[in-house]
């Protein structure tokens, strides 16, 4: 299944390379066989989440250097912020961690006024500060997690922890818990997993880009937090998989749906997602995920736009760069640390985008990748 | 600059017969002055239009009881505001509480002439300075350096000596209330120091002079005759750093560990106003959850202002005119 | 003679406390500026954190030129509509002011410079970005205009009013118009005070974060159009010190050191051009 689908992605990166938009031009620098439909000169400002950011600015940049006359300024600046940008047509396209609600597509002018599309994959790891335990000898469960954080399980040898650590050597101290101060879809995934996987998790707290904190310290930003961990000896917090990496920290190996202990990777984001075909902006949680493979914590980002542009140049370059970005872009994403879109993503994505228009046509003219 | 301020002499109103002659040229620069003012006032109302109306949803649904509630709860929209008040009261007052000294000694020390002066040119540089660093560089120095420091040496040795209070008990992180007044009293320092030199520069040089005369000693003179002299400009000085540290944000935030509870230990975790807006504000979804972070904004903006309003009050009481710091 | 013994260790103690107040003070003044500079001047020495833009993660090279012309035209207007201003709002205060409007105006002034920055944030935002539909450099200079403005017509006030009317009144008799008194002999006499005031506003106005974030926004190209989102030093030093990826680190405490050097040399010239007027 999973082949046939890449086999298709391909086969419409093909197609779309063979046969360009009204607008088609042979860029010279794109080599020769190619007839891309040329994107029209624009200056596109984009805005919002944080988590994304640096995959972003890596593709856009990209884009630039291949399009020089196209730019695309995106600052990270937070989902809610990119969202409440949106709405106010202050930006050309908006980024979050969490895709529009009901409540805030309507505010943005109706249901179907906005086409939102997953833009990449990442996922998150619990890093700790535990003095002789390396990467993937701690072990965590969603019971444990969940206890951890709720300041059921205070202690690093409480016997919830020992009774899934044989043989790790766990200290007589008090655990501490370092969590997001600020908003952040980091923290909308963690506690979407945590409300899936515990019942008193979902009562007490919920889900949410901020939440009320039963134990811990806040720190501003995964930088931040990672800092915290690292200084703090016997601490633990979640933390986005790029961190933990790009900073050498130690993570725990976590229970999977399936009973599997795996260690989180862009790999894991991708088995996980590979789970949930049907993904769409109503329906985007792909937390805890079956499979033997899949990283638990995992979850897509989404870049949204008006579905009406009123600036057909705009609106053209603006597609145009999106529909780069879930194809060719996707490149740029496994070097910070993201996993590339599944193949099916990016199919909903393409058609997603067709539906934009400006004075009634459609931006985009490619055909579609059946 | 401001050195002189002391000898202002204010201007007379302008006798009606220089009015008389009548110029075209007075008229339209009167006109430029008065409407430069005016845009002030404007300014001032879109200021208060900018903050209110944003914070109506929140104030009508939870009218008092904002300022009273303990808990923040963005998930299930609950918004209580006295967490920050009180962590945002309790740096402050540790920030000034450690700067006032300090500041009030250093500025003893600049406002002196004579004997050293090649050292108080180059420090009230350097202090004036410090003043200019911007606040995100200041926080990132005290969340990779100072905490550190506070958690291994400070706060221990606090604890140690001082253990018997309240203040001073639990384990300390490093983070917190302690550390968060140390940064601010570091950051209002320059304030205190500069507009208390300032205040003591303008103690008449004569009155220091005959209390040394009369026999006194250097300490006697400051506290008998200086102090005395200068204690309402200082005493505007420490307001006016208290206005400073109340709305300070980005480094309070990376160090005071950025958690709703109200606590009589020090080392305890705490929040501050100015901290909730910058850590939410981006991301907070809704009307009312924007409302509540709106109107945290505007108690911050109260409370500064009272403060403020005061300590003009009583620099202008002390000295007839306007320290020109700002 | 035992009284006069306490006396003198009273005073000797009373010295050495102040001595201690004085190292106190110049001590976080002292780690905080190594600091900076041990952070900072790898990424200024990296080739071309002067002469390119913004490049991510994975691109070599990069700086922060975008950023460097951002503050200086941010800076640039808003001391534009600023100084102006302020000078003339100071003017007004100090010849005409001593009734309740210049009450009023010199009340606002000391509650503005009291209010948190993200204030003005807002307020650049809520009057230019919300009304234009779209984010700009000059939003920001208006946001920053209004955060320089007590500290300049608080400095021109103060100024104006150390100027001896005796110069004043030299003027009016010779029969010249109250206006051309004021510009041609009592401005030029206190343009130190001003000039100090300006430049000082400069410098806090360079070092601000927050009225920049929903009003410049930020840019990671190079942009000089200032109805146009643009970059500034202090964003660079805001968003980049906390990525996990160490060039992009380096780049932002070279911004910020970069950031007080400007201001350092700001307060510099400031004190330089008194200095020279006081003559």
């Amino acid at each position: 299944m999973k082949r046939i689908l890449v086999g298709l992605s391909a086969s419409a990166a093909l197609l779309l390379a063979a046969c360009g938009g009204s607008s088609t031009a042979t860029n010279p620098s794109t080599g020769a066989a190619n007839t891309i439909p040329t994107p029209p000169a624009a200056s596109l400002t984009g805005a919002g989440a944080t988590f994304p950011a640096p995959f972003y600015t890596a593709a856009f940049y990209a884009y630039n250097q291949k399009y020089s006359q196209v730019t695309v300024n995106y600052q990270a600046v937070g989902s809610g912020a990119g969202i409440q940008q949106l709405t106010a047509k202050t930006v050309d396209f908006g980024a979050s961690d969490v895709p529009m609600s009901a409540s805030e597509l309507t505010a943005a002018g109706g249901s179907d006024a906005v086409v939102q599309i997953a833009s990449t994959l990442g996922t998150e790891g619990l890093a700790y500060n535990l003095q002789g335990v390396s990467t993937g000898q701690l072990k965590l469960t969603p019971d444990t997690i969940a206890g951890i954080f709720l300041g059921s399980i205070k202690k690093w040898n409480d016997p919830a922890l020992a009774a899934d650590n044989s043989g790790v050597s766990l200290p007589n101290a008090p655990i501490s818990v370092v969590h997001r101060s600020d908003g952040s879809g980091t923290t909308y995934i963690f506690t979407d997993y945590l409300s899936s996987v515990n019942a008193d998790w979902k009562s007490k707290v919920a889900k949410g880009k901020s939440v009320n904190w039963p134990v811990g310290q806040g720190a501003k930003g995964n930088e931040a937090v990672a800092t915290t961990i690292k200084n703090t000896p016997n601490s633990i917090g979640y933390v986005e998989l790029a961190y933990i990496l790009q900073t050498n920290m130690t993570q725990a190996s976590l229970k999977n749906h399936d009973g599997n202990f795996v260690v989180p990777s862009p790999e894991g984001a991708t088995a996980a997602a590979s789970q949930f075909l049907a993904v769409n902006p109503s329906q985007f949680s792909i937390v805890d995920a079956p499979g033997k493979d899949s990283a638990p914590i995992s979850g897509y980002s989404w870049l949204m736009l008006y579905k009406e542009q009123t600036d057909k140049t705009k609106g053209t370059a603006a597609v145009d760069l999106l529909d780069w970005m879930v194809q060719d872009g996707q490149q740029y994403a496994t070097t910070v640390h993201y996993a590339k879109l599944p193949a099916t993503m990016v199919r909903n994505d393409i058609n997603s985008l067709k539906t934009v228009t400006s004075g009634g046509s459609t931006l985009l003219n490619v055909p579609s990748p059946s | 600059m401001s050195r002189a301020t002391a000898e202002v002499i204010p201007a007379p109103p302008v006798a009606k017969s220089h009015r008389r002659r009548f110029n075209a040229g007075d008229q339209v620069f009167t006109g430029l002055a008065y409407a430069a003012a005016l845009l002030m006032i404007v300014i001032a109302v879109i200021f208060v239009i900018a903050l209110v109306i944003p914070a109506l949803p929140a104030i009508t649904s939870f009218g008092v009881g904002f300022l009273t509630g303990r808990v923040w709860d963005p998930v299930h929209l609950r918004f209580g505001a006295l967490p920050a008040i009180y962590g945002t009261l309790v740096t402050s007052a540790i920030g000034i509480l450690l700067a006032f000294p300090i500041g009030l000694g250093a500025a003893l020390f600049l406002a002196e002439e004579g004997g050293l002066s090649a050292i108080r040119g180059p420090l009230s540089f350097a202090i004036e300075l410090l003043a200019a660093i911007p606040s995100v560089v200041i926080g990132l120095w005290a969340f990779f350096i100072l905490t550190p420091i506070m958690r291994s040496i400070v706060d221990p040795f606090l604890n140690h000596t001082l253990g018997f209070l309240p203040f001073f008990r639990g384990g300390a992180s490093g983070y917190g209330y302690l550390t968060a007044g140390v940064v601010l009293a570091i950051m209002v320092l320059p304030i205190m120091t500069a507009l208390s030199r300032d205040v003591i520069r303008a103690v008449p040089r004569a009155l220091r002079e005959a209390s040394l005369a009369l026999g006194a000693t250097n300490a006697e003179s400051i506290w008998s005759v200086v102090l005395p002299f200068a204690r309402v400009g200082i005493t505007g000085a420490v307001l006016l750093s208290l206005g400073r540290a109340l709305g300070e944000t980005i480094a309070v935030t990376m160090v005071i560990g950025n958690s709703p509870n109200i606590s009589a230990s020090l080392f305890s975790l705490g929040y501050t106003l100015p901290s909730v807006i910058a850590n939410e504000f981006t991301e907070a979804v809704g009307k009312v959850y924007q409302g509540a972070l709106f109107e945290l904004a505007l108690i911050l903006a109260l409370i500064t202002i009272v403060v403020n309003v005061l300590a003009r009050l009583l620099i202008w009481r002390f000295k007839g005119s306007e320290p020109s710091v700002a | 003679m035992n009284r006069l013994i306490v006396r003198i260790a009273v005073d000797r103690l009373v010295t050495g406390l102040i001595a201690i107040s004085v190292a106190l003070a110049a001590i976080p003044v002292i780690i905080l500026l190594l600091f900076v500079v041990i952070k900072g001047v790898p990424g200024i020495l990296a080739s071309g954190f002067f002469t390119q833009s913004f490049h991510p993660y994975g691109v070599p090279g990069g700086g922060v030129l975008n950023a460097i012309v951002g503050t200086l035209e941010i800076v640039g207007i808003g001391s534009l509509l600023a100084v102006p201003v302020g000078a003339l709002i100071g003017i007004f205060l100090s010849e005409y002011g001593r009734n309740q409007i210049g009450d009023t105006v010199r009340f606002i002034s000391d509650v503005l410079t009291g209010l948190p920055s993200i204030a003005f944030g807002i307020f650049g935002y809520t009057v230019l970005v919300a009304t234009l539909g779209h984010f700009s450099a000059v939003s920001a200079s208006v946001a920053l205009a209004v955060l320089m403005l007590p500290v300049i017509l608080r400095a021109t006030e103060t100024a104006l009013l150390l100027v001896p009317h005796s110069l004043r009144e030299a003027g009016l008799a010779l029969g010249a118009p109250r206006w051309r008194v004021t510009m041609e002999v009592i401005v030029p006499a206190a343009l130190g005070g001003i000039v100090t005031g300006a430049l000082l506003a400069m410098a806090r106005a360079a070092g601000e974060t927050a009225p920049l974030l929903f009003t410049a926004l930020g840019n990671d190209y190079l942009q000089t159009n200032p109805l146009r989102p643009m970059g500034a030093l202090a964003l660079t030093v805001f968003r980049n010190a906390l990525l996990p990826y160490s060039n992009l680190q380096d780049q932002a405490w070279a911004a910020g050191l970069l950031l007080v050097m400007l201001v350092a040399l700001t307060n510099i010239l400031a004190r330089i051009y008194v200095r020279r007027i006081q003559r």
